[in-house]
């Protein structure tokens, strides 16, 4: 059996307000050690959401989460936000960088979250994904200098410096032009083979979907398809993605 | 790993100050008037009270002992026919037994001087005109309670036994200079023949009415067997009162009066000059405060994706809230830092243009204490969006782009 890294057991979460709005049911998913998933499905269908429970950023109601063999069960806020800092790297589709700070500056703040101003050798790692990422000349610039690619690229070095057993990616090129979106994209794949770094992609883009080793896809909260792309290839995936029939019953 | 953790919500804090330079600037300006006006008028008014309290009671005696009994005299015969009452009670005039109090008092920490006096009304004779006056005998000690070396504006202050040091006042209405001579008469028409050796201005109008002559010159001149008065002066004016008190219930054949029984009407202006400039110096503090607390609460809300941002990044809420905290403590220690460079210029600037007869009261005390007050809201203040910003959830910022 597969090392997973990631696993949910009826995994359910409501928005609760003046009408509640239920937004996932029962979501049994597992992501494999290494592995490069991808979570596909119309808008609306409950994958960001389901991304950002996963990624401990929004609670779930009901359910359970296993990270790495040990259930995260209602720990407090601060609990979880180190938790994240030490495991977990996001990349959103907007980049979510800090204007106040240079590019090589933002990549180091999840290191000066976890223990204060970081060591010199910290600083030479940052320097060498930069290096790796290929924006090493941006080092000095300011965030609303670079453009949105290059923005991307500083939040995918970002997401790396602390070495997370997982990264979490928000449809990372939805905000890109399509040639920055594919070097932003074959990035991942390189830094995913390179490093063994689980990554968990959300996306509706199909073509983009296309490119990892399983796909989940969602439809109304519920899960609806999952694909081992390397198992079928990817012409029978991508067939299957055409398919509108739920193969997962629920 | 916790006490490293700190300097990174410094470092945010201080970004988050430095990105927003207009902002920063103007609310530490905004704190630097308000501190700047609390060190104003705190040493103004302290300055201008330390001056009024230094002229009343500065080169004077602070607690005066007083002979307080009464002795009951037979009454002789002329005298008891015409006055039907069995007993005369006489006031006592004199301290008979002033050395013991003296040396008494000198024991006590909180006295700078005891002095005895010896106190004598007679008149200065010089051409045709008389002029009664009031002659005070003094020991060296005495001299320093009236400050007399200090205040000399002419000659040599040293009673010898034929010179005498007068009052500005008595000195220009008799046109007496240095070394010009005088007679001194008493009730009895004895009379002496003095020098006069020094000319003192202390200020008051009462205090330049004085001749000074030295105790033992006016003991037996005027036949005074004790002294007429212990004068005493304490290292704090303010508690004398405490000390005329506490004296008051030992010392039994002897009445104590201290500066504040006769000078009520100048304290109770004090002390409402007091509560004033302590009212004002309360809204300047709330204000600040409240520019304080408006200000980061807008950064708060402005910085609020970027919060989200490093909350999801792992910062926790305990550190959002410091965050703004700091920010609290950095714009308050700037701001008053800067409000007491301004207020001391303000001070100066004051004391040159309208060469007020008083000094600033710069001390530890006025200065820190608007320093202190400053950061103390400031960093109140910033709870209110470090509360805002702890609550903060990534999701929503996430959620929200």
């Amino acid at each position: 059996m597969a090392d997973m890294i990631l696993k949910t057991r009826d995994l359910n979460k409501t928005y609760f307000g003046k009408v509640d709005t239920p937004v996932l049911f029962n979501i049994n998913i597992e992501i494999v050690r290494g592995s490069f998933t991808a979570l596909i499905g119309p808008s609306g269908s409950g994958k960001s959401t389901l991304l950002n429970c996963l990624g401990l950023l929004d609670p779930q109601t009901s359910g359970e989460i296993d990270f790495d063999g040990k259930t995260i069960a209602a720990q407090n806020v601060n609990e979880l936000a180190d938790f994240r800092n030490a495991h977990i790297g996001f990349i959103f589709q907007f980049h979510y960088l800090l204007p106040e700070y240079t590019a090589y500056e933002n990549i180091l703040l999840p290191c000066w979250i976890r223990g204060g101003k970081p060591a010199p050798e910290t600083g030479r790692e940052a320097l060498r994904i930069m290096e790796r990422i290929g924006i090493e000349k941006l080092k000095a610039k300011a965030i609303s200098e670079l453009s949105g690619g290059q923005q991307q690229r500083v939040s995918i070095a970002r997401a790396l410096i602390n070495k997370p057993k997982l990264i979490f990616a928000d449809e990372p090129t939805g905000n890109l032009d399509r040639e920055s979106g594919h070097t932003v994209l074959d990035l991942m794949s390189e830094l995913n083979r390179e490093s063994n770094i689980t990554m968990v992609m959300v996306t509706h883009d199909r073509e983009v979907a296309l490119r990892a080793d399983y796909i989940y896809e969602l439809v109304d909260g519920r899960l609806c398809k999952y694909l081992d792309v390397k198992k079928i290839g990817k012409t029978a995936a991508a067939l299957a993605i055409e398919d509108r029939t739920c193969t997962i019953d629920q | 790993m916790k006490g490293r953790k700190n300097r990174y919500e410094w470092m945010i804090a201080l970004r988050f100050l430095l990105k927003g330079k207009g902002q920063t600037l103007l609310i530490i300006l905004g704190i630097a008037v308000g501190v700047a006006v609390q060190f104003f008028l705190a040493s103004l008014i302290g300055g201008l009270q330390i001056s009024l309290i230094d002229n009343t009671v500065g080169s004077a005696p602070h607690i005066l002992i007083l002979p307080a009994d009464r002795i009951a005299r037979a009454l002789n015969d002329s005298t008891a026919k015409s006055d039907n009452r069995k007993v005369l009670y006489e006031e006592r005039t004199e301290i008979y037994s002033w050395q013991q109090y003296v040396d008494d008092l000198k024991k006590d920490p909180r006295i700078l001087h005891a002095a005895p006096a010896a106190n004598g009304s007679g008149f200065i004779e010089r051409g045709v005109s008389i002029v009664p006056v009031f002659v005070k005998g003094l020991t060296a000690d005495g001299m320093d309670i009236y400050k007399i070396k200090e205040k000399t504006v002419a000659g040599i202050p040293d009673p010898a036994s034929d010179s005498a040091l007068l009052g500005q006042s008595i000195a220009d209405r008799l046109t007496l200079s240095i070394g010009d001579k005088f007679y001194l008469r008493n009730n009895k028409g004895d009379q002496v023949f003095l020098r006069v050796g020094a000319i003192f201005d202390l200020g008051a109008a009462a205090g330049n009415e004085l001749v000074v002559v030295s105790m033992d010159m006016v003991r037996n001149f005027f036949a005074i067997e004790g002294v007429s008065v212990i004068e005493v002066q304490v290292k704090d004016v303010f508690k004398s009162e405490t000390i005329a008190r506490e004296y008051g219930r030992q010392y039994e054949r002897v009445k104590l009066e201290s500066w504040q029984e006769k000078n009520r009407e100048l304290l109770t202006a004090l002390s409402s000059q007091s509560a004033s400039s302590n009212t004002i110096q309360f809204f300047v503090i709330v204000s600040i405060s409240l520019g304080i607390a408006s200000v980061l609460a807008i950064a708060a809300v402005q910085k609020q994706r970027q919060l989200g941002i490093l909350k999801a990044m792992g910062t926790t809420n305990r550190s959002a809230s410091k965050i703004f905290v700091i920010q609290g403590f950095l714009l308050g220690s700037v701001g008053s830092v800067f409000g007491v460079a301004f207020g001391l210029l303000l001070a100066y600037g004051f004391l040159a243009g309208t060469g007020a007869p008083f000094g600033f009261e710069i001390n530890a005390r006025t200065l820190l204490t608007p320093i202190g007050l400053a950061l103390l809201a400031s960093i109140i203040a910033s709870t209110i969006p470090a509360r805002r910003a702890a609550k903060l959830s990534p999701i929503e910022v996430i959620r929200n782009g």
